[in-house]
């Protein structure tokens, strides 16, 4: 069995990524293993991430981050241990920002020159900043993940970008072959540690990318010893959507 | 000095763009004034800032408006409005240089103006109002506004910095959390009724306005509208001092204080629009609940979401949902769950085209409940348009609906989309797409000729 933890799921609530949990735990069941999910509320007391092979963080809302990173804090090194242990920790949306060095957020007394930033967990090489407009739009990536290549297509709905630094063992997901990435100036998107992945596609985006689903769950089971006995569910119908979507994406690109 | 040039202006923009098209120029006036004086807003005379209301908030704005409207001036008031439903700015001064004097002086006894979340602040600083309704606040538009902290960002600086009487509504917890900010709050709401519903855990609510913790709804009554409660800090439902009760969808009645309404729409969310538009009355102009309910009685909301059409002797029910908008599609699903009769339902989610860059969201169908449908004795679905087809058909089928009743038709052409409804030879259709593609099918159908 495969359990995924879901963090905190009213509070990182938007943009119908609770369909990235359901992918999770339809794909587990067609690879031939059974998945579970436990919801982690707020304040729902004792959490250990290293009960769990995947833990999910969905988009959430910029003013709950302080209360979100005050709840997280506790787990900061149990979830470094998770991640070096090659889980899969998968961070949607704003939620990348919550795992960067610092929040750079606007309103509210806070200021964007980073004297006034909300403390970040500190597990990812990155500092994210408060965009002053939203950003809406596709995004198409060409990733590699877990050895396999892959183009991932979703949603930005791009509250703060975010600036990586280099630092061994991360790595980008992919390359922007359209939309804005990070930040709309290095061409990347996402980052990845071992088999943990912050992005900031939506879509949602284990919906819609069902061969990253796949290997999530590939990787989930191998790091902690557990067979998997069916091959990858049919793909068709996402795949004939990707191709109606890049169309459109590259006919709006012209 | 500008303000008169400005004026002469917009009022002539507004007769040459009624001399083309009466239905438009709803902004075309104000657009064209407002080059000239940038500030006109505040340069009217004669606006008493108690008789002014905003309205504003996610759905329901257009509506509410009407009905206010409609109950304001079968007293006999002159209002002044933006009816037509350009809420920006210069939607606001189209309505006021077309109500003004040549000298920019405007006499009415009230002006009510649907407003755009994101430009309010703009909007008040240059037109003094001392009155605001806000609807409700959700997740709309994310492409331009994100999330609904966004929103409610802007609307609750708005307040702090202005001061206003507010209208909240009770049961939308983000709206409601404002109501320590009025200098007075006015709070309105509906009764639990035989449409209100509840949804298992595997759905999200959302963040307490006030802690960020889990909002809990005991009941819904609309998406995201209901008795709610927070186990964290305690915030929950207040008692609304105007509520909806005693609602009897069948017969079309329900109650606000002793008066008996009744009603034309048979909707659930229609009845937060009724009990809002009582308390604005009631409180504004002194009306009485039984003037209202008489007032009330031929409402009919023109330019709303439901519209049919009849078709090679099938009944095509058609409901407009906002794109990015759960909870609007959530009514579309609702509503069909609520006929018990065999039936046929068609999706067409559209690309999102209101601003640039266009683009592919279908994801707030996942924050739908569709157990309702799926007991509903739908003998097939049919998920439509060029783009989105695919996507729209999986988030259906990941809620729950059996893939074998699904046929997938990836082409927006109307004509093929009625096609595949005749071939279907069921009676009891139920439509969902862009409005635009609704009426060149229903002009085709009552044509009966090319589209």
């Amino acid at each position: 069995m495969i359990r995924i933890a879901w963090m905190y799921p009213d509070t990182l609530y938007l943009h119908g990524e609770r369909g990235t949990v359901m992918a999770l735990e339809r794909t587990a069941a067609a690879m031939g293993i059974e998945a579970e999910t436990d919801r982690i509320d707020l304040g729902s007391g004792y959490f250990d991430p290293m009960d769990y092979d995947i833990i999910f963080f969905g988009p959430g809302e910029l003013p709950s981050f302080e209360t979100v990173i005050s709840e997280i804090s506790a787990y900061r090194e149990r979830l470094r241990e998770f991640m070096d242990s090659g889980r899969v920790l998968l961070a949607v949306g704003s939620s990348f920002g919550l795992f960067c060095r610092s929040i750079g957020l606007f309103g509210d007394g806070r200021a964007a020159d980073g004297s006034c930033s909300v403390k970040g967990l500190g597990i990812i090489p990155a500092e994210a900043l408060e965009r002053e407009y939203v950003y809406g739009d596709d995004e198409l990536v060409d990733a590699v993940y877990n050895g396999r290549e892959m183009e991932l297509l979703g949603n930005q709905i791009q509250m703060m970008d975010v600036f990586t630094d280099r630092q061994d063992g991360f790595s980008s997901l992919g390359k922007v072959r359209y939309g804005h990435g990070n930040n709309g100036s290095d061409g990347l998107e996402g980052l990845v540690y071992r088999n943990s992945v912050f992005t900031n596609l939506t879509g949602p985006l284990l919906v819609g990318n069902p061969w990253l689903t796949a290997e999530m769950i590939k990787c989930a089971a191998a790091a902690s010893g557990k067979e998997i006995s069916g091959a990858e569910p049919d793909h068709s119908l996402e795949m004939k959507s990707l191709e109606l979507k890049k169309a459109f994406i590259e006919d709006k690109a012209k | 000095m500008r303000f008169l040039p400005a004026l002469i202006t917009g009022k002539a923009a507004g007769f040459a763009a009624g001399l083309i098209d009466k239905s438009r120029g709803t902004n075309l006036a104000g657009a064209a004034a407002m080059k000239i004086d940038p500030q006109m807003l505040s340069h009217f005379s004669g606006i008493d800032p108690e008789k002014v209301l905003f309205i504003t908030g996610t759905n329901g704005k257009s509506t509410t408006n009407n009905m206010i409207n409609h109950l304001l001036r079968s007293k006999g008031y002159k209002v002044v409005s933006n009816i037509e439903g350009a809420n920006l700015i210069t939607g606001i001064a189209t309505a006021l240089i077309k109500a003004s004097t040549p000298a920019g002086r405007v006499d009415a006894d009230f002006y009510v103006f649907e407003t755009d979340e994101r430009y309010l602040y703009r909007i008040r600083e240059q037109l003094p109002a001392a009155n605001m309704l806000i609807t409700n606040l959700q997740k709309d538009q994310v492409q331009r506004n994100g999330d609904p902290s966004y929103i409610s960002r802007k609307i609750s600086k708005v307040i702090k910095d202005f001061g206003f009487r507010l209208f909240l509504n009770a049961d939308e917890p983000r709206s409601a959390s404002f109501a320590s900010f009025g200098r007075e709050t006015v709070l309105y709401g509906v009764e639990k009724n035989s449409l209100s519903f509840t949804k298992d855990e595997s759905f999200l609510t959302m963040p307490c306005p006030k802690c960020h913790h889990r909002i809990v709804f005991d009941y819904y009554n609309n998406d995201g509208l209901g008795s709610y409660h927070c186990d964290n800090c305690g915030y929950a439902t207040s008692e609304p001092d105007y509520k909806v009760s005693n609602v009897d969808f069948d017969n079309g009645t329900f109650s606000i204080g002793d008066a008996d309404f009744s009603m034309h729409h048979r909707l659930p969310y229609m009845l937060y629009n009724y009990a809002s538009a009582v308390a604005v009355a009631k409180e504004l102009a002194g009306m009485s609940e039984e003037e209202c309910a008489e007032a009330l009685r031929d409402f009919r909301n023109v330019g709303g979401r439901v519209d049919s059409i009849d078709y090679n002797g099938q009944h095509i029910n058609y409901m407009r949902f906002k794109q990015e908008n759960p909870e609007t599609l959530q009514n579309f699903i609702n509503m069909i769950a609520d006929d018990p009769k065999e039936k046929v339902v068609v999706i067409g989610f559209g690309t999102v085209n209101d601003f640039d860059p266009h683009y592919i969201n279908s994801f707030y169908a996942f924050d739908c409940d569709y157990s309702g449908l799926i007991g509903s004795n739908v003998s097939k679905y049919i998920f439509v348009t060029d783009t989105i087809a695919y996507d729209a058909a999986n988030s259906f089928i990941y809620g729950g609906v059996d893939p074998e009743k699904v046929e997938i038709l990836p082409t927006s052409d109307e004509e093929e989309i009625l096609k595949a409804i005749t071939s279907t030879g069921c009676d009891n259709v139920y439509l969902t797409i862009e409005l635009h593609r609704f009426e060149r099918m229903k002009a085709f159908a009552e044509k009966g000729g090319a589209l």
